[in-house]
């Protein structure tokens, strides 16, 4: 038998106070940043024109942005995406009627070149946006009714704080990076709400387990036996999710962002689990059950 | 307990099967040559593939998604007339209102129209007195130019070549329409959004027509392309109606007979056609058309054999330089001598020249002839038309009483009535109709001519093909890589049961894969991303069985009595944590949009399946194996 762990028995929610202050310290230079630098909307959200193009002659940015600037269109953003393949992102202010034609006469390319065209139209945008904020703002009500059925209401509290807390680091690394947030990404922030959640409702489930056995333990005590008896499955599992996000990095466009948010929220949630749901189940107990047997 | 484990086993034993069973289409499909393909579309036989296959999203097989908004202050100036230099500043500052605080164009409209005093019955007539009445009247209107938009692109689709279009109705003013597949985007952003035309052709005299069918008969027949006289006098012979000795034949057999044949096709054996056995050898054309109601029916299957012979350059020559071959719009179900049903699209030969277009359509609506009327009681179209129309239709009529007038849709002909008398004043009404439905799309059809609906295009995607092919190529092979890594990692650290879990991994993809062709749900690139991801939390469920057994078996439990309670332990946490991963996922399905959709449907129904495989599958297993033996060690 394999080990990657022995068994443990580290004093989790003792350092639980450090941890949430360094964790209120990240999301708090994120909430800085998002004040002054904001995030990255990618066309999805503000509207606007992509264009991906395949150039059958060798070109460099320079000679696009070239091109373009001599038809109106200077400020548009140039991104290489392969071997004199690149992708154009026009503000929604420049964008001015057929975009597909203007880039087959400026740059005499056929259409098969224009390997995508994505054109959102800025009413179009405020709605995605509205509806993806929807999206992660039912999952959270429906999720904390699920978990405030099946175990308590402070456990409800305890796991929507800890989603709330790695949506927020993820938002932290979008800004202060300034990676594009798309459609996808916020496809992957559910699915950082689901892993997280995996996490914290295994842990969970073994205090609900662990509550009937350890009768005479208080409530951090089994909560740190619990987080102990569980951290090899937590350790594998995320280390073959991690593994499987790593070959995602290597799928090229929008699905890498998806890799990088889901790196950064599957090592928050891991934390988060431990440090934060689990540490609020028992502050919980503290405050409201201090004669607990 | 014997005979328990057997039982699961044929559980899993007929998910399997019924698994490959709906997968095997879509690799016969797949492995489809061009030739056989386009062989398979000439008999008709190729939705048998295309209905069970797993679709590829936009991103996958390059397509096109269009988002179309009804142009609103656009309908509403072309309705107004007597239009003053108010009322443009106006409709300027509440189309820019509204544009900009996103509120609905109609709620600005009335409010502006208030604000400023602005009395509306100037410009509107019949639209009663009251600002509001007006304005909720132009509310209709506009629901009432979606529909003829949605009629209008309907009608189109077929132009565009794709197979299994979508056109649905998003919102009060909106359209999306997707093409997967398709080659010139371009042009398919033109077909959509061009003005419909609408027109009144008359239709050929039936014995014109006759003399048509017997030349091409006589041409498929000899290869001569003599104009046969022969006067057919009762339709009937040529256009018979038997389908006791319907036979298969292939299209290239039909056209082989001359020597124009298509030779590229190499593959004859399924591009087969329904034709009469009896007639084949003499009327090769005719045998493929029927006699419905008086017109001439093309059973769907042969639809596209007929395509073909009309497009035939030597066939073409045939057709009377005024007239030309257009088909219904819809096909009709007709039921046969014996009892089945079978669908028919009309053809039906009209002149080239349209009789009365459409724009002089000022109105048409449907409604139940009143009482006393020779139509009482039935559905019928009332139409009007202006004073211009009103001469034309006159004269139209007044000199072809008894003859059949074609309503034409953009070259789709939705009904053909025949004229019982002159219409002198520009009004009439069409009976004859199936039902109300049917009238009411009819009336439509009408209105489409009158008052064209101006939609703008406000969301485009398009994805050529080559980065779709891509995209499939990284996506199945990054796939395949994490399900690789993740095999090597659980085999190296649970060794047998390890492989177990890899044997429920591989059957939780293959059932996922399978469920999504039988849904005919839709693979995208984020799909594979939520199929990646369900790899993940599939081997989840089994790391905390197995960490569990390991528990149990290290409290001195023997390896049988560790089976179980990890098992049953397990199952809480499990359950919770999927249950969940499933609600998120619904709740993307329910609100997300494109590709967020396409990543919810996968990660659903990826969990779904990995509770069968992970939980029910493995299990299985360990019971073979306690069953028989009394086990000493576990692998794990």
């Amino acid at each position: 038998m394999i080990r990657i762990i022995k068994k443990t028995d580290f004093p989790f929610i003792k350092y639980s106070w450090t941890a949430i202050s360094i964790s209120l310290v990240i999301i708090a230079i994120g909430l800085v940043s998002l004040i002054f630098r904001g995030l990255n909307f990618g066309i999805d959200f503000t509207g606007g024109t992509l264009v991906q193009v395949q150039f059958q002659k060798p070109m460099e940015v320079d000679d696009v942005r070239g091109a373009l600037s001599t038809v109106g269109l200077a400020n548009s953003t140039i991104q290489k995406s392969g071997e004199n393949e690149f992708i154009i992102r026009i503000p929604q202010s420049d964008d001015k009627g057929n975009i597909r034609e203007v880039f087959k006469s400026t740059f005499g390319i056929t259409d098969t070149d224009i390997l995508k065209i994505e054109q959102v139209g800025p009413k179009i945008g405020k709605e995605l946006r509205g509806k993806a904020l929807l999206a992660i703002f039912f999952s959270f009500i429906v999720i904390g009714i699920y978990i405030a059925v099946r175990f308590k209401f402070q456990y409800a509290i305890g796991a929507i704080l800890s989603l709330l807390h790695d949506v927020l680091i993820t938002l932290t690394v979008f800004t202060v990076f300034q990676l594009e947030v798309s459609l996808t990404t916020i496809a992957a922030f559910l699915t950082i709400i689901g892993y997280s959640l995996n996490d914290t409702i295994v842990i969970f489930d073994r205090v609900r387990e662990n509550l009937k056995v350890l009768r005479n333990e208080n409530y951090e005590r089994i909560m740190d036996v619990s987080i102990n008896e569980t951290l090899s499955r937590t350790i594998i599992t995320d280390l073959t999710v991690f593994f499987v996000v790593l070959c995602l990095l290597f799928v090229p466009g929008e699905v890498r962002i998806f890799a990088i948010a889901m790196t950064v929220g599957s090592i928050a949630g891991t934390y988060s689990t431990i440090y934060i749901a689990g540490p609020v189940v028992v502050f919980w107990a503290r405050k409201f059950k201090p004669t607990k047997k | 307990m014997f005979k328990k484990t057997n039982i699961r086993f044929i559980i899993i034993g007929v998910a399997v099967v019924l698994a490959l069973y709906s997968l095997y289409w879509t690799v016969a499909y797949n492995s489809l040559s061009p030739a056989k393909m386009e062989s398979l579309k000439t008999a008709g036989k190729l939705d048998k593939y295309e209905n069970r296959i797993i679709r590829l999203g936009l991103d996958l097989q390059g397509g096109m998604h269009v988002v179309l908004e009804l142009n609103l202050p656009k309908l509403v100036e072309t309705i107004a007339s007597n239009k003053t230099p108010e009322f443009y500043s106006i409709l300027q500052a509440t189309t820019q209102e509204a544009k900009v605080n996103e509120e609905d164009f109609f709620t600005v409209f009335e409010r502006n129209v208030e604000k400023n005093n602005f009395k509306l019955v100037r410009y509107f007539t019949n639209r009663g007195y009251k600002n509001s009445d007006i304005v909720q009247s132009l509310k209709d209107e506009s629901k009432d130019a979606m529909r003829r938009a949605l009629e209008i692109i309907r009608n189109r689709v077929d132009q565009f070549g794709v197979s299994e279009p979508t056109i649905q109705k998003a919102g009060e003013y909106r359209i999306i329409v997707e093409l997967a597949g398709i080659q010139d985007a371009a042009r398919a952003r033109e077909l959509i959004q061009s003005t419909a035309l609408m027109e009144f052709n008359l239709l050929k005299e039936p014995e014109v027509t006759q003399s048509f069918i017997a030349s091409v008969d006589n041409y498929l027949k000899t290869g001569k392309t003599d104009i046969v006289k022969e006067a057919v006098a009762a339709k009937d012979s040529a256009v018979a109606l038997k389908e006791s000795k319907d036979k298969s034949i292939s299209v290239n057999e039909l056209l082989g007979k001359t020597s124009v044949s298509a030779s590229t096709q190499s593959e004859t054996a399924d591009s087969s056609v329904v034709v009469d056995e009896a007639m084949f050898a003499d009327k090769p054309f005719s045998s493929l058309l029927r006699n419905v109601n008086q017109m001439i029916g093309v059973p769907e299957s042969n639809v596209f054999a007929v395509k073909k012979i009309l497009e035939n350059p030597a066939v073409a020559k045939l057709i009377p330089y005024d007239s030309k071959f257009l088909w219904s719009a819809k096909p009709e179900r007709m039921t046969m001598q014996d009892g089945k049903t079978e669908s028919f699209y009309i053809l039906y030969h009209v002149n080239y020249e349209a009789g009365l277009q459409g724009k002089y359509i000022t109105k048409a609506s449907a409604t139940v002839g009143g009482a006393g009327a020779q139509t009482a009681g039935q559905p019928i179209v009332n139409f009007g038309m202006n004073n211009e129309g009103a001469k034309i239709f006159s004269r139209l009529t007044g000199s072809n009483i008894g003859k059949r007038l074609a309503i034409i849709l953009d070259d789709k002909v939705y009904m053909a009535p025949s004229i019982r008398s002159k219409i002198p004043n520009g009004s009439g009404y069409i009976e004859g109709l199936e039902d109300m439905d049917e009238a009411k799309n009819i009336a439509i059809v009408l209105r489409a001519g009158a008052l064209p609906a101006q939609v703008d295009v406000i969301e485009e995607r398009t994805i050529g093909p080559s980065l779709g092919r891509d995209s499939v190529a990284t996506g199945t092979q990054v796939g395949f890589l994490a399900l690789l890594i993740v095999m090597i990692f659980m085999f190296f650290y649970y060794r047998r049961s390890g492989l177990l879990a890899n044997m429920a991994l591989i059957l939780n993809m293959i059932f996922t894969m399978a469920i999504m062709a039988m849904l005919r749900a839709t693979l995208t690139l984020p799909g594979i991303a939520g199929l990646v991801l369900t790899i993940g939390m599939a081997v989840d469920a089994n790391v905390l069985i197995f960490e569990r057994i390991r528990e149990e078996l290290e409290r001195g439990k023997t390896v049988k009595a560790a089976i179980e309670t990890g098992y049953s332990r397990a199952l809480s946490a499990i359950l919770d944590s999927n249950i969940t991963t499933l609600l998120t996922a619904l709740i993307l399905m329910q609100f997300g949009t494109g590709p967020v959709k396409g990543f919810a449907v996968t990660l659903f129904w990826g969990i779904t399946s990995s509770m069968f495989t992970a939980i029910f599958v493995t299990r299985t297993f360990y019971n073979w194996r306690t069953d028989r033996h009394v086990l000493k060690t576990l692998s794990i």
